[in-house]
């Protein structure tokens, strides 16, 4: 019975992806052209720039996108890179073009380069934009008042140590880790790892046996962790991801081995299969980053600096560029996790605008 | 074309190509990669002997299973002289149609076994789907199999929702968990595969008028080969055996998404080539590409045993494939290089 209501469930989900897949496949000014004709002339556009909607993450994040346009009764477009900064920025600039800036922008560029021209773009047309994840360090929202309203990150380094301090606590404070990185030059997985060594700093009897990177990707951390059973042995007695999808590839490569549940891993990002692993007791923790949160509060914050409920140049800097707040997810709050934020759809308070701000991001 | 012809007789380049030729040439080139893995071999084993474990050589085998079995695939299609860039469409077809017809946790099909043959029926057919427009529509193989790639990715997606679909089926997680004398069913299943496209391509007539078709495709025409239909068959028969390696790969990592490939058509044509099946067609075959895939996966997992910087395994990859290429490259037919 429950496998039935689910399957309903994830089937409406997947005719919701299918307009955005429609979208994207026959250009997305023309499926704004197909729609209805807006309900009113003075609500904006709310629009989501993300990379694609082949990830389960970016999936959650257009849903939620699709949530608070509906709550607020606007018309909601998504646009996606695929990879290409030109796609995203031509695509951003037709639609302001279209919409002659009436629209508010949620943007999780495909480079951090490209967040300058579209942030550009935007204080040219009139429209209100917000940033996630990445931009250029020295691209600010201060300096292009009132329009760019906010950037928002994740402090990849503290989540970073706090996944490896749980994983030390699981190993019993000592022994030895392999740690399983992205890509070699990715900003986000060396941030993530220079947390691991933190918590490694801060643990003299635990040590790093080896760093590798498997690109994110479950099949090369699988054959990773296959060859450093090979190396170390029983000497691993931990398993730090930088990633989830590599934490599934770790926890399978030691199931061909009989080993799952019997050496600790951990992951980062919250994603389904993983808050099942922690479920079943083979997972330590992830964390989540709501994506379902960041892809409506994305549009809510420069969505109501627009209807002026709020000031953007009053507010203090720490709600204009700050880290957000994960969602840690371990063995004591996996089930009510699963219950509240994959099983159903999140609720989301999209009035509290600050709520999971935690800080300035660090410069530099 | 024999090279010299191309140039006047004599010349010292020709006369060095000439040497090389007849040092390695004739029976002794095929066997060129074959050197280069036992070379790999020994001297990861003298750097760390733990290499030559049985432990060791098992897991090298799991990891070689589904590069193997997408190798053969695309030997096939590189035999005729074409290319295929469809493998993670084709694969990410496979996975989903797999995943969501056994147990899972989205659907509430249990089709078992069932599911294999549909999941193979699919991708070959998205393979015959390849070749068709190939040979119909006159378009480069290059070209069909690129847009290919990202329809299979497109599809999966919106199928998906983006969303990843976990295995429960018991009977499919066991071709990766369940042991047959020792080592998991997969790799069984890709040394049956290995077999039959041995088979195939050296003792049916569909497998020689492949060779035919990519030594002179105007010759076979002018014996009678029906190029087209020998070009759609080889596009179906490598759709099945991407089927076949995504049936693996779904069993060794207990989920499918629409990425579920991501990143093996890069490994899988390293390998072929680096095995010594020729891009321009006519040369090479199934054995070539295990030694390919072997010397690949062997190398991955070589690096880390000895413990190679991971800023490093790139660059060395790189300097791998074109050593293998530079001394096991059969440059006798080869009038230019380009």
């Amino acid at each position: 019975m429950e496998i039935g209501h689910r399957y309903a469930a994830s089937a409406i989900r997947r005719r919701d992806v299918l307009t955005g897949g429609a979208a994207i496949g026959l250009g997305s000014l023309m499926a704004m052209g197909r729609s209805a004709p807006a309900r009113s002339a003075a609500a904006p556009t709310l629009v989501n720039s993300i990379r694609s909607l082949s990830n389960p993450y970016h999936a959650t994040w257009n849903q939620g996108g699709q949530a608070f346009a509906k709550s607020v009764g606007a018309d909601y477009v998504v646009l996606v890179t695929e990879g290409s900064s030109q796609k995203g920025i031509a695509d951003i600039r037709a639609i302001l073009a279209k919409t002659g800036g009436n629209m508010v922008l949620n943007l999780d560029a495909n480079d951090s380069a490209d967040t300058r021209p579209i942030v550009e773009a935007c204080q040219e047309a009139k429209a209100h934009v917000l940033t996630q994840w990445s931009k250029s360090a020295d691209l600010h929202p201060w300096d292009h008042d009132p329009y760019y309203v906010a950037h928002i990150s994740y402090d990849n380094l503290k989540y970073g140590e706090g996944t490896g301090n749980a994983l030390i606590a699981a190993m019993g404070g000592k022994g030895g880790i392999v740690a399983l990185g992205g890509q070699i030059a990715n900003s986000t997985s060396i941030e993530r790892k220079q947390g691991l060594d933190k918590a490694l700093a801060a643990h003299p009897d635990v040590h790093l046996l080896d760093f590798q990177a498997a690109d994110w990707q479950s099949i090369k951390a699988h054959d990773t962790v296959s060859a450093w059973l090979t190396r170390f042995g029983s000497d691993i007695t931990g398993i730090w991801c930088a990633n989830d999808d590599m934490a599934i590839g770790t926890l399978e490569a030691l199931r061909a081995e009989g080993l799952v549940g019997k050496i600790p891993v951990c992951g980062i990002d919250g994603i389904k299969t993983a808050v099942d692993a922690i479920r079943a007791g083979e997972l330590v923790t992830t964390v989540s980053w709501d994506p379902f949160w960041q892809g409506a509060m994305g549009l809510s914050i420069p969505y109501h600096a627009r209807m002026g409920t709020f000031d953007p140049t009053k507010e203090p800097r720490d709600h204009r560029e700050f880290y957000s707040t994960g969602i840690v997810v371990d063995k004591t709050n996996a089930d009510a996790f699963y219950k509240n934020n994959i099983e159903t759809e999140p609720k989301v308070d999209f009035n509290d605008l600050w709520g999971r701000a935690s800080g300035q991001i660090r410069q530099g | 074309m024999p090279s010299h012809s191309v140039f006047p007789r004599g010349t010292p380049s020709v006369r060095a190509d000439g040497v090389l030729r007849r040092k390695l040439g004739g029976r002794l080139q095929p066997l060129v990669p074959v050197v280069v893995l036992l070379a790999l071999c020994i001297m990861i084993t003298a750097a760390n002997p733990r290499f030559l474990t049985w432990l060791n050589l098992v897991r090298i085998a799991a990891s070689a299973a589904v590069p193997l079995v997408l190798s053969l695939g695309l030997t096939v299609v590189v035999l005729l002289g074409s290319i295929d860039l469809s493998i993670e469409g084709t694969m990410a077809i496979g996975s989903i149609v797999l995943s969501l017809l056994v147990a899972n946790d989205v659907t509430s099909f249990r089709l078992g076994w069932l599911a294999l043959p549909i999941t193979l029926a699919a991708t070959a057919l998205v393979g015959a789907g390849n070749g068709l427009v190939h040979v119909w529509f006159r378009i480069p193989s290059f070209m069909v199999t690129l847009g290919t790639w990202f329809i299979g990715l497109g599809i999966a997606a919106v199928v998906l929702g983006g969303g990843t679909v976990r295995i429960l089926d018991p009977q499919i997680r066991g071709l990766a968990l369940a042991r047959f004398l020792g080592l998991p069913w997969l790799i069984w299943v890709a040394v049956g595969a290995l077999i039959l496209a041995w088979v195939i391509q050296n003792y049916t007539r569909l497998g020689r008028h492949m060779y035919a078709v990519g030594g002179d495709e105007n010759l076979a025409a002018l014996s009678g080969i029906r190029i087209r239909r020998v070009k759609v068959a080889a596009f179906a028969l490598a759709g099945a055996f991407y089927g076949l390696a995504s049936v693996l790969e779904v069993a060794q990592l207990g989920q499918a998404n629409a990425v579920s490939g991501e990143g093996r058509l890069f490994a899988t044509v390293t390998a072929v080539v680096v095995g010594g099946t020729s891009l321009t067609g006519g040369v090479g075959g199934p054995l070539n590409s295990l030694v390919g895939v072997l010397i690949v996966v062997v190398l991955a997992n070589g690096m880390i045993l000895i413990g190679v910087s991971p800023y490093l395994q790139a660059t060395i990859q790189g300097m791998m494939i074109i050593v293998a290429m530079a001394i096991g490259m059969d440059r006798r037919r080869t009038g230019i290089v380009k």
